[in-house]
């Protein structure tokens, strides 16, 4: 029970956390079609802009600040870069977000160095929580968990109750009518491909002060999330906000079952035969845990490609 | 190109140009790109530094030492094709560290150009790779093992934490699952009988993949451990000991690498009173011009893996010394026996190499993160507060039965 | 096509002549180069022909390997007699087996949703391999030495160039082969309309999944074929940089030409080999790189040339001259300007550096180029900024010129790309 309990309080956090930085994917894809192999990256450069802002000023001015100027970059990213070939189609955009993926990386590591940043929450949020059977949760985990309700409800709101919401639904639908209606049409796919890399960038800002700051954090988080958004229907923001959270709870229940497939072959009758097999048949699936999202990708992609949430493309 | 290379390294300073006697060329093949560039760029330093003090005092044979690195990118293929190069420009030695599987590339890298270049033999100096199977299945005669493993690690630990009284009983045992992880694993488990413990539970994760350690800190709690061992490194141990930290449970880590670099700043706190086995602690250093003498070179006191490379090279440099060619060709092999008898006395104990599978038996320094320390970690005001130094004797684990080497007749 | 028919039989005898003379490193580095072509070719082959972006090329092309050196070590042991010379044909099986397999599953979808499958079937792998020890030898991976065979014992960096000289020129041969012959023809049909081609009566995923077997088996062969050179493999080499690294390679090159990705693997690896020797920051210059040919060049450096090919008897050569030299060395400015400011950020971010400035409070000057460089001077600033922005200026200038150019002087029949070479399809 206990076990229960808290699996599911960590899986549900993380979940929050890999839904922050999938939001801003899945927002892209969905509105511009564009797969965005950099997004990972938004989320480095937001925990370390986040971490230069706190050294010169405080946690929060990095937290608020470091999102803008992710979102920038993003906004330049897409002015200057994306736009211009974008006539060659969406296989080119990929592959040139795919590039700037590899020089985020390297710039981060020629001003920052390779040794994983300090950059820790302040001290008024490094408090426990409650505490759950003996252990002490810790309250910032909680507040990932808020920042990413806030950014959901918010982003919700924005898209379906207001006016700019309707415009960028508009503009997804039917881009060339949207334009004729006198809508700038090239400016709101600017303005979502910044708020996209704006909103990786505040799960980097919030997320990096928590788990440490290091120059393979994009390349760590990138395929999981890759996967989020597959699963929870590309484009689809619900979708992923369910993906996420299934996904984080999975890994966070992986760890204490040691399933094997010699265990379930045993349910057969061939436990014998799979015992003497080994390799695979007896690893347990706490240290195979890594390789279930993608099979579960796989899975997904062949027989509901649209995802959980997804329209039928 | 190459040309060009050597022209940049003679105008840097790296080699000076050969004129009379052979030159010793050491090449340095690591990991200067890549994940693994911190760690990397610590053993080139470490090794640079006692080979260029060599060089100060009048090199080898006649000669400057000349030492090139080579950067293998952090993969296996990036080492052979380094390798390869370092062959071509005449290397007889090679010194590398970062990551068993390029240990393992580099090894058999060496092991075949012997059998196929008799009389140009290379001798490899593996100053990092701790995966037994280098020493056991993979163990030749031109290769080196110049570092721990993890009976070694693990030995000297929990014998150290079990007389501070912060063993306990009750052991859990957290690792990554490859090979070193499983070595870790078997190694914990061998020592419950001897320092009385139980191990609880053991785990194996995957390798650096995890961003939350909070469910591993769920498991752990509910087995009600008095501490954990763990051989985990880099970001496996940091986001674990932090997720620990978080949860506010009360337990000692034993650990084999928290002396990376950054670990402790990203710790804070919560890293005080753990324990670290490592091959040395820059706080024993009698004379404390040598820690100074190593920030002057590199910029940084000696810590992590560079206290244990700086012994390894010295080692090898003892054994440089008791050849002498007299200024004409170097022979490899008479510098590889020359090893198997070389004795390094240290701040901390003799280093010597183990004939049967050229193991290093080596001091193992027990340290406990402490403030108020000589030389503070990372910036803070912790550091590692050598508890006791574990004899080499004591540290020394049995020969593998599944080394079997040829030696040079 | 005389003249192309000369250059590649000179490429050839160049090849075959020149690497004697050359040191182990480059002959190494040459045999890499090869192996990379042939990957890049191979992969081309799915991409440029069959309009089918795959991320996970590194799987088949590591299962290559990992089957070759199987059967090394059954030949070490002396359980095979297996000649050394036919090892790759091994790869090139497995390959095949397991690229239709993959392709099976992989063309039922398209786009976008293809490229996750690859991904996902190559992460899934990468994953599942060190945890298999008996397959793959666990993290070490597995190592054997290569055997004597047909009189040649392979103990030398060169014959193991030879070799893997001739397995690469007869696959590549037979990759181009491929795209003259009729079933070649239709693979390049069902990438232009696919719609079109199932209408005539083709089974559409039957092609596309023999299509797929056909790129892995020679993706396979590749991987044999690194094998045999590096005598040892491990899981490392399905990780996602190896795939990453061959869809560089090809589009750098160009990938809508058969020799582009060829000649982008070959020159991609000579120039991350002679590069990496030298600065640290090579990976930040590749990406670069490759950015910039996605921007200003999208069909890769193999389209530039191709524009200039197809055009060669409409474009005003004379007056191209000037301008073309101009911004060459443009080019160069710029580049300069840049390495220079990349590799003093290299050195004033080092952690030596940046320890010396704590332990003595001021900023050393430091040495680049063999200069001293006085960190807050002007001077070291002005340096690079001045050519750099001479040399964007410039090109912006001999740009507009040079379009001009390609527009006023071709035959009004052929409609001028804006760009040179950018004359890309729509491929999602």
């Amino acid at each position: 029970m206990e076990f229960l309990i808290v699996s599911t309080m960590n899986g549900v956090i993380y979940g929050m956390l890999l839904f922050m930085v999938s939001a801003g994917l899945t927002l892209i894809f969905g509105m511009m079609g564009v797969l965005n192999f950099a997004h990972a990256s938004f989320y480095m450069l937001g925990a370390y802009f986040a971490y230069t802002l706190s050294g010169l000023f405080n946690f929060w001015v990095g937290l608020i600040v470091a999102p803008l100027l992710v979102g920038l970059i993003g906004v330049l990213v897409e002015r200057y870069m994306l736009r211009r070939i974008h006539r060659f189609g969406h296989a080119h955009e990929l592959l040139l977000t795919f590039g700037l993926a590899f020089i985020f990386e390297e710039l981060v590591k020629l001003f920052y160095g390779n040794y994983p940043v300090n950059y820790r929450m302040p001290d008024s949020l490094n408090f426990a929580a409650f505490n759950v059977f003996g252990a002490d949760y810790p309250f910032y985990r909680i507040f990932i968990g808020l920042i990413a309700v806030a950014m959901f409800a918010l982003l919700l709101i924005l898209l379906t109750r207001t006016r700019i919401g309707l415009v960028v639904r508009g503009a997804e639908r039917l881009p060339q009518m949207a334009q004729a209606l006198g809508h700038n049409v090239p400016l709101v796919f600017m303005g979502v491909f910044g708020t996209g890399a704006a909103l990786a960038g505040l799960g980097g800002a919030v997320a990096g002060a928590f788990f440490p700051t290091n120059p393979n954090m994009a390349l760590e988080l990138g395929v999981i999330v890759f996967v989020v958004v597959v699963v929870g229907g590309l484009g689809s923001l619900a979708g992923s906000l369910i993906a996420s959270v299934l996904i984080g709870v999975f890994s966070s229940f992986a760890v204490g079952l040691h399933w094997t497939l010699a265990g379930a072959l045993s349910w057969v009758g061939l436990g014998g035969w799979a015992e003497g097999v080994g390799g695979l048949l007896t690893l347990p699936l706490s240290s195979i845990s890594g390789t279930v999202p993608f099979l579960l990708m796989l899975i997904v992609l062949l027989v509901r490609p649209a995802g959980l949430m997804g329209s039928k493309n | 190109m190459r040309h060009a290379l050597s022209a940049l390294a003679i105008a840097t300073g790296l080699i000076a140009p050969a004129i009379h006697a052979e030159p010793l060329k050491v090449a340095i093949i690591e990991s200067l790109s890549g994940s693994q560039t911190s760690t990397g760029r610590m053993y080139s330093s470490a090794a640079r530094y006692v080979l260029e003090q060599m060089n100060e005092q009048g090199g080898y044979n006649g000669e400057p030492i000349q030492i090139k690195d080579y950067d293998n990118g952090g993969n296996t293929s990036g080492a052979a094709s380094q390798f390869r190069q370092a062959v071509a420009d005449g290397a007889h030695v090679i010194i590398q560290g970062s990551s068993s599987a390029v240990a393992g590339q580099i090894t058999e890298d060496v092991r075949k150009h012997n059998i196929r270049n008799k009389g140009n033999e290379i001798v490899y100096l593996n100053m990092g790779g701790e995966a037994l199977e280098l020493r056991g299945d993979k163990c030749h005669f031109h290769a080196f093992h110049l570092t721990t493993t993890a009976p070694m690690r693990v030995g000297p630990l929990v014998k150290v934490m079990a007389q501070e009284g912060d063993l306990g009983d009750r052991v859990y045992s957290i690792n990554q699952a490859y090979s070193w992880g499983q070595d870790m694993e078997q190694a914990i488990k061998s020592y419950a009988d001897t320092y009385d413990y139980e191990v609880v539970e053991t785990v194996l994760h995957e390798v650096n993949r995890i961003q939350d350690f909070a469910p591993f800190v769920a498991q752990i709690q509910a087995a009600k451990p008095s501490s954990v061992i763990t051989g985990n490194w880099s970001n496996d141990l940091l986001l674990l000991m932090k997720a620990v930290g978080d949860s506010g449970l009360d337990v000692t880590f034993g650990t084999t690498f928290l002396d990376q670099v950054g670990n402790v700043a990203n710790a804070g706190k919560m890293a005080l009173g753990h324990y670290v086995a490592h091959p040395g602690n820059a706080e024993l250093n009698k004379d404390p011009q040598d820690a100074e003498d190593y920030k002057a070179f590199s910029g940084h006191y000696p810590v992590y893996v560079e206290p244990g490379t700086i012994n390894g090279i010295r080692l090898f440099t003892e054994a440089l010394r008791a050849n002498d060619f007299k200024g004409g060709d170097i022979d490899v092999n008479r510098i590889a026996l020359a090893m198997e008898q070389a004795r390094l006395e240290t701040d901390i104990g003799p280093v010597s190499i183990r004939r049967e599978d050229h193991q290093a038996i080596m001091p193992v320094v027990v340290s406990r993160v402490e403030q108020g320390v000589k030389y503070p970690a990372d910036g803070t005001d912790m550091g590692f507060k050598p508890i006791q130094v574990v004899s080499p004797e004591d540290a020394i684990y049995p020969v593998q039965e599944s080394c079997r080497m040829r030696r040079p007749d | 096509m005389r003249y192309r028919f000369l250059l590649l039989a000179l490429l050839v005898v160049a090849l075959v002549v020149v690497p004697p003379f050359l040191g182990l490193g480059w002959q190494y580095t040459l045999v890499n180069a090869l192996i990379a072509a042939l990957f890049a070719a191979a992969f081309n082959l799915l991409m440029g022909q069959g309009g089918m972006l795959s991320f996970g090329h590194a799987a088949y092309y590591g299962l290559g390997a990992f089957g070759v050196l199987h059967v090394m070590q059954l030949i070490e042991y002396g359980d095979s007699r297996f000649p050394t010379v036919l090892l790759p044909l091994v790869g090139g099986l497995i390959g095949l087996v397991s690229g239709l397999l993959a392709g099976f599953f992989a063309a039922r979808r398209s786009g976008v949703y293809f490229a996750l499958v690859t991904l996902a079937l190559a992460q899934l792998l990468y994953s599942l391999a060190p945890h298999w020890s008996g397959m793959f030898g666990g993290e070490a991976g597995l190592s054997s030495m290569r055997m004597p065979s047909l009189g040649l014992d392979f103990g030398s960096n060169l014959q193991v160039y030879y070799l893997t000289l001739a397995w690469t020129l007869v696959c590549i041969s037979l990759l181009y082969a491929y795209t003259l012959t009729p079933f070649g023809r239709l693979t390049q049909a069902l990438r232009d309309n696919e719609q079109r081609v199932r209408f005539m009566g083709y089974n559409a995923h039957a092609t596309k999944v023999l299509v797929f077997g056909i790129s892995a088996m020679f993706a396979g062969i590749a991987g044999g074929l690194t094998a045999i050179a590096n005598e040892t493999a491990n899981y490392q080499i399905f990780n996602s940089h190896v795939s990453a690294q061959v869809v560089l390679h090809t589009f750098i090159g160009g990938s809508a030409l058969f020799f582009g990705p060829i000649i982008g693997a070959a020159v991609i690896t000579v120039f991350t080999f002679v590069v990496s020797g030298v600065t640290h920051s090579w990976m930040l210059y590749l990406g670069a790189l490759f950015v910039l040919v996605m921007l200003f060049a999208p069909n890769g450096i193999g389209g530039v040339i191709q524009a200039h090919v197809q055009r060669r008897d409409s474009l005003p050569w004379r007056r191209l001259v000037a301008p073309y030299a101009v911004a060459t060395g443009a080019l160069v400015l710029v580049a300069l300007g840049t390495v220079f400011i990349v590799q003093s950020l290299e050195i004033v971010f080092s952690e030596q550096y940046r320890a010396a400035v704590a332990r003595t409070g001021q900023y050393a000057d430091y040495s680049l180029f063999g200069m001293k460089w006085a960190l807050f001077s002007p001077l070291t600033w002005l340096t690079p900024l001045l050519p750099l922005v001479a040399g964007l200026l410039l090109l912006r200038r001999t740009a507009a010129r040079i379009r001009e150019l390609w527009a006023g002087g071709g035959d009004p029949s052929a409609c001028p790309p804006k760009v040179p070479g950018a004359t890309l399809r729509s491929r999602a």
